[in-house]
């Protein structure tokens, strides 16, 4: 960000209020079939990125966790699932209808009690200091405005000897795999997203927003900046995805 | 992150839903998990380093690799010997034995193992849920019929091979020619303890009697 009122969205320069609006407008678009459209442009993959990063958060019976971005909860459920009716999860987005999506698919599938859903801006967490023992954000650090805020928030809520993770999509490590990424992100994408959620547009801007994103070594750089400590990342599918994971001692 | 072999997060994927499919069908048994929801079970093959973790919650299983945290109980073991100790009806001779060790909360892996053991599927119940009852019924009794048939002619089978190896082709032993050689070689066993005890006898006495130097 060269000017602080400008930032970026996708390709594009916009003003700083009107990102998250827009970014907004995006997950409006696809929120309906945002599973299948996962499962389209990853082959199924995402669902192993996820594993891999519950692995890591190596979280426990009773522990509290907050999942932002949460999307339609692939992490959250499978939190659920380990912290059992002692602990507790905060299932959290920015966009209203991707949350009220995972809280209807969440509720069909019967998991309830420990799930709890906030409407929360990953810049402004509105939880107390030293709150929860784990911190994931998935797939939604990208979009967010100002990153480092929201890293500086991820590590403010987090209690001494918590960790955050978080899984994004990041640049691979070898030319060739990234021109044929390249090919695949700027033609299959828009042409799967006109298909399933007639917006090829939003799609587009899914492509360019991981080109914006900052690369694996950045973005270590910025957690350490934000005050975690034993910061390491885990590069998957060649480096198309990281989890980076950092911890608050 | 552990060392060794471990086994692929796409292929634990698919045993994690082939596990939970199975759970699925008997509701009742699945009500079991419940109660170790969250606990974390790590199960690792000796030899090969290759770590399986299991968190059991309300109705459903999660399977990871090595999952970064320090399990409630690890069952570390031999191939063979986990096989074995899942197959045995009293679990505890594989660890007494050595080929199974437990450590942390070894109730949490009774527990476990008991509720495994209980899944019981009623696969007529299942069956008419696709092609309705009274032909998942008929069904389940032709199934039971042949079941019934399978065990007699198993049985009669037995026996029938039993009696030509016995009797026709005297290539083995009856029970009763078995029980005989043991008997014989039981009294054989103690006649020779006693003449061992007598000869040792002699020569304690032969000691005593001998004039000293």
């Amino acid at each position: 960000m060269s000017d602080e009122k400008i930032t970026h969205f996708g390709y594009q320069q916009v003003p700083v209020e009107e990102k998250a609006s827009r970014v907004r407008a995006v997950f409006d678009s696809v929120a309906s079939r945002y599973d299948l459209m996962n499962d389209l442009m990853s082959l199924g993959i995402h669902r192993l990125w996820k594993r891999h990063t519950i692995e890591l958060s190596g979280v426990r019976h009773g522990q509290r966790v907050l999942d932002l971005a949460s999307g339609t909860g692939d992490l959250a459920e499978r939190f659920a699932g380990i912290v059992g009716p002692g602990g507790e999860v905060i299932m959290s987005d920015i966009n209203a209808a991707m949350l009220r999506e995972g809280r209807e698919r969440m509720i069909n599938r019967g998991r309830v009690g420990n799930l709890h859903y906030v409407l929360i801006n990953a810049e402004q967490i509105p939880f107390p200091a030293d709150h929860f023992d784990c911190v994931t954000i998935g797939f939604g650090l990208r979009n967010v405005t100002h990153k480092q805020r929201a890293l500086e928030e991820m590590q403010r809520v987090l209690r001494p000897g918590g960790r955050a993770l978080i899984l994004e999509f990041s640049h691979p490590l070898s030319k060739p795999l990234s021109k044929a990424y390249d090919l695949y992100s700027f033609s299959v994408l828009p042409t799967l997203g006109r298909l399933v959620v007639n917006d090829p547009e939003s799609y587009r801007y899914l492509a360019e927003s991981i080109r914006m994103h900052p690369d694996q070594e950045t973005l270590r750089a910025m957690m350490e900046t934000a005050g975690f400590e034993r910061c390491d990342y885990y590069n998957h599918s060649g480096g198309i995805v990281a989890i980076h994971r950092g911890f608050k001692l | 992150m552990t060392e060794g072999v471990q086994i692929p997060d796409a292929i634990l994927a698919v045993i994690e839903q082939t596990v939970n499919g199975y759970i699925r069908l008997d509701p009742e048994g699945a009500t079991a998990f419940a109660a170790l929801d969250g606990r974390i079970i790590g199960i690792e093959l000796a030899g090969f380093g290759t770590r399986i973790t299991i968190i059991p919650s309300a109705q459903r299983l999660q399977i990871f690799g090595d999952y970064d945290a320090t399990p409630d109980c690890l069952i570390r073991g031999t191939p063979l010997g986990l096989l074995r100790m899942n197959m045995a009806e009293h679990k505890e001779s594989q660890v007494m034995r050595g080929e199974v060790e437990i450590s942390g909360d070894t109730a949490l892996a009774q527990s476990f193992s008991r509720a495994l053991a209980g899944l019981e599927i009623d696969w007529e119940e299942q069956l008419a849920r696709i092609i309705g009852d009274p032909f998942a019924h008929q069904v389940g009794n032709q199934a039971r019929a042949v079941s019934q048939w399978g065990r007699k002619t198993s049985t009669t089978l037995t026996s029938d091979l039993q009696e030509y190896l016995q009797e026709e082709a005297r290539l083995l032993p009856s029970r009763v020619e078995v029980e005989a050689v043991l008997n014989q070689i039981d009294i054989l066993r103690d006649d020779i303890e006693r003449t061992e005890a007598r000869i040792e006898r002699l020569t304690r006495q032969l000691a005593r009697h001998r004039p000293h130097p």
